[in-house]
């Protein structure tokens, strides 16, 4: 009776173990979600879905978007870093990603995450911000920008897609570079803050690429300069910072990533998929059309982007401190 | 005027293809199924549906998403009217005489009418965008942050020059509304304000969990709590259409809805939302018996719901003739135009004819289709009141979670949702209106945004309020509602329990005014 028990409970181990091992090598056998902290309709979600699109074709297993929004992102980014690290959950971050705990320091707060408990699976996009004035303006160049800046400090105004946001972080790296002071205006979101430069009631902004282009090709808004290390394909004759002698170097990128722990087999096989992934001919025809490059990197060239990228805006946030009102 | 009718044809040959109306068709189908679950809103929809759309050719993808868009504005009067849950925030209003009408057995007619406004809103709107998009767009874009902030303090004034009797209580309520806006980020300087250590009310409060709380939840906690369980409504066929009577009213508060909402609609912000408040209130005010309001009036549904139609139409002003998204429905479907490689901006109209054209022409059928397709449903759907309350109940509090859970998958809304079923309770119990505190949490963070930006571009100075045209003749009007509405206060004496409202009937104060 013992022994058959025994016996029994030893094949209910060894079956469960198998299962298990088993499990882990026929990953994914279960539907993964790609968590995108921001609302429908961000950049987060429009490359989280046709990445998803893609994946679900490859691994023949069905692959979710879920847009778990709050707290500039922090809300989907915890959740993804505090998830169970088996590749079933994983987050489609932007730069923010870097902002977020270092802001959360600067208030004293607990913070939500930390950048330590995600792994960098792989940098899906990246497009460098370009500086834009209203065809109105008086500044044609980067120069006139700058000197004209210098002689009213904190007098022009740049709107923002919010406080420690991506486009707030582009813009005070450039006026630490340039040494000048200007007035910022943040607005809820990327859209509003190009709406109010279209006004005409905030003097220029730092955007995307994407969302301005068609605004420079009707002729209501004029290019001044982008943060690439090389030009953009759309706009071939604006030159770069660099160019001009500022060092400064800026990008709003997404990228994926998995919580800390997650095996090493099944990182590789999300690695390998994701290399696949933005090699599909639908995927690069997708983010054609969303004025969006590809700039694909693997794990562990992704990982030196970042920290790069990281320590930039860590600096940043450090440099502008906390926001006083003046009275 | 003549090439305007050429290009409509082009528009109609394209809108008119079997494969668009097929998509028309879908996307209402969808969108009222969209509405009618609470919480799930057009966003979801839209968002959800969008990578289906990348295999479209672009206008029947455009087609399909807009199809969304106006189903669900329809779609959530259904369970507003039915159960006194809003489908989406835009129908809080639609709820209080909605139901009010239900409990009467004229849930009937109040759907119909609910669809019947909607589309001569819809078509009508669809019109005045054909006709007047780029110049309204460029007025709009006239709106800087100083614009905002008089706009957005009129339409509180409004309010209350509009509520019936008791503007103490609905300011009271308004502004423990725009407290409970406060919490979250601070958008000026990136502080975390009364959050208590949840990081999900960094965003702040939303607006879904506090409207279906504070009507949903209440309505059944108030129902719960009744000696004799209600008598269940049995709907007859011979009451589903609209009586004589109730049609004349209905006409007035349709046109009127219209065009405000149409105009609300351009400016960017929450504007269906807010369209269908000031509908309320217009109809309320100008109505010869106001004290129906809040039992069964039938322009209190179809005002409102007429609104929030036009304002949608409205909402795509911007984002044609401009490329500017109003909100965040729009900005969704710019993305979605740009998946299929069309750069929404300035040029869109000259450049893409056949997708303006054939949109425009797509929203008159799709808002035929609507009618077609909600007005033989209205019987279908007024059978779910014969099902009864021990079963009803529940069913409808699953729907409530799960809805309000949809929108952010945060469970944290879920709580916000029970807590404010509760105060909506208490408050209902004391005779408080609660639709104030929807609009006061839907207001907060854009008059608060819009203030500060105000001040921060002026570097403190208020003198920027009366230095912008539109803006100054804003504050005047608001200036002027409010020395009207304490004229009565002045010139009569001051009753203090009339002033507070705490007179039964707020018949007397209204003839004070006139």
């Amino acid at each position: 009776m013992k022994r058959t028990l025994l016996v029994m409970l030893s094949i209910y181990v060894v079956a469960v173990a198998v299962t298990q091992v088993a499990a882990q090598e026929t990953f994914p056998n279960r539907p993964i979600t790609i968590v995108a902290p921001f609302p429908p309709g961000g950049v987060a979600d429009l490359t989280a879905r046709p990445v998803a699109a893609t994946m679900e074709k490859i691994l023949k297993n069905p692959v979710i978007v879920a847009n778990k929004t709050g707290a500039g992102g922090a809300v989907g980014m915890s959740f993804v870093a505090n998830s169970k690290p088996d590749g079933y959950t994983l987050l489609m971050a932007l730069s923010s990603i870097s902002i977020i705990p270092e802001a959360d320091k600067l208030f004293d707060r607990q913070p939500a995450y930390t950048m330590d408990q995600l792994v960098p699976l792989a940098l899906i996009s990246a497009d460098p911000t370009i500086l834009v004035v209203p065809t109105g303006s008086p500044w044609k160049s980067v120069k006139d920008f700058v000197a004209d800046a210098k002689k009213r400090p904190g007098e022009i105004s740049y709107s923002s897609s919010g406080v420690y946001g991506t486009l707030h972080m582009a813009m005070e790296m450039l006026s630490h570079a340039a040494g000048i002071k200007l007035k910022h205006i943040p607005y809820g979101g990327a859209g509003p803050a190009i709406t109010a430069v279209l006004g005409g009631h905030q003097d220029t902004l730092a955007s995307g690429p994407a969302a301005v282009v068609a605004h420079i090709k009707g002729g209501k808004l004029r290019p001044l300069a982008g943060w690439g290390a090389k030009r953009i394909a759309a706009l071939p004759d604006l030159p770069t910072f660099k160019e001009l002698g500022y060092d400064i170097e800026f990008y709003i990128w997404a990228g994926m990533f998995a919580p800390k722990g997650t095996p090493e087999p099944v990182l590789k096989k999300l690695r390998d998929v994701l290399r696949a992934t933005v090699q599909q001919a639908d995927f690069k025809d997708a983010m054609t059309k969303l004025e969006t490059p590809i700039a694909y990197l693997d794990a562990p060239d992704f990982q030196k982007f970042w920290d790069k990228d990281a320590k930039m805006l860590t600096d940043a946030i450090k440099r502008i401190g906390r926001i006083e009102e003046a009275k | 005027m003549l090439e305007t009718l050429q290009n409509l044809y082009v528009g109609f040959s394209v809108a008119l293809s079997p494969t668009v109306i097929l998509y028309a068709v879908v996307g209402c189908v969808i969108g009222t199924l969209v509405g009618v679950l609470p919480g799930i809103g057009p966003l979801a929809g839209i968002s959800l549906l969008l990578p289906a759309t990348f295999g479209m050719d672009a206008t029947s993808a455009i087609v399909l998403l807009a199809g969304i868009y106006y189903g669900a504005m329809y779609g959530g009067s259904t369970t507003s009217i039915l159960m006194r849950i809003p489908g989406e925030a835009a129908s809080v209003m639609t709820c209080i005489d909605g139901y009010a009408m239900t409990r009467k057995g004229r849930g009937g007619p109040a759907l119909a009418i609910a669809a019947i406004g909607s589309y001569v809103a819809g078509t009508a709107s669809i019109v005045a965008l054909m006709l007047l998009a780029p110049p309204l767009a460029s007025f709009a874009l006239r709106f800087g942050p100083p614009e905002y902030f008089a706009l957005l303090l009129l339409g509180l004034l409004a309010l209350a020059y509009m509520s019936g009797g008791a503007i103490a209580k609905s300011l009271a309520m308004a502004s423990l509304g725009l407290l409970l806006g406060m919490i979250g980020i601070d958008p000026m300087t990136g502080f975390f304000r009364f959050h208590y250590g949840l990081v999900e009310l960094g965003d702040g409060i939303g607006i879904v969990p506090v409207a279906v709380g504070l009507f949903g939840l209440s309505e059944i906690l108030l129902t719960a709590g009744q000696e004799k369980p209600p008598e269940v409504i049995k709907p007859k066929l011979a009451d589903l259409l609209p009586s004589r009577e109730e049609w004349r009213e209905s006409r007035w508060p349709i046109a009127r809805g219209t065009v405000l909402g149409f105009l609300i609609g351009i400016i960017p912000g929450s504007a269906h939302i807010i369209a269908s408040f000031v509908s309320y209130a217009v109809e309320r005010r100008i109505s010869r018996h106001p004290e129906r309001f809040g039992h069964g009036a039938i322009e209190g549904v179809a005002g409102p719901e007429s609104a929030n139609n036009s304002a949608t139409s409205g909402a795509f002003v911007p984002m044609l003739a401009l490329g500017v998204p109003s909100g965040p429905i729009p900005a969704v479907m710019l993305a979605a135009l740009m998946v299929h490689g069309i750069s929404p901006g300035p040029l869109l109209i000259q450049q893409q004819p056949q997708l303006f054209w054939g949109f425009i022409a797509s929203m008159y059928v799709g808002n035929l289709v609507l009618l077609v397709l909600n007005l033989p449903l209205v019987g279908l759907f007024v059978n779910i009141l014969r099902v009864p309350y021990p079963l009803l109940y529940p069913a409808i509090l699953v729907f409530c979670v799960l809805g309000v859970y949809a929108v952010n998958g945060s469970v944290v809304d879920i709580w916000i949702m029970i807590a404010m079923g509760a105060l909506g309770y208490l408050l209902r119990k004391l005779d408080f209106e609660t639709a104030p505190i929807v609009l006061g949490v839907v207001l907060a963070p854009i008059l608060e945004m819009s203030f500060r930006q105000s001040l921060a571009m002026s570097s403190g100075s208020y003198a920027i309020f009366f230095q912008r045209p539109i803006a100054v003749s804003m504050l005047a009007g608001g200036v002027a509602l409010l020395s009207l509405s304490l004229l009565p206060i002045l010139t009569r004496g001051m009753d203090w329990r009339r002033a507070l409202g705490l007179s039964p009937n707020s018949e007397p104060e209204k003839e004070d005014e006139k």
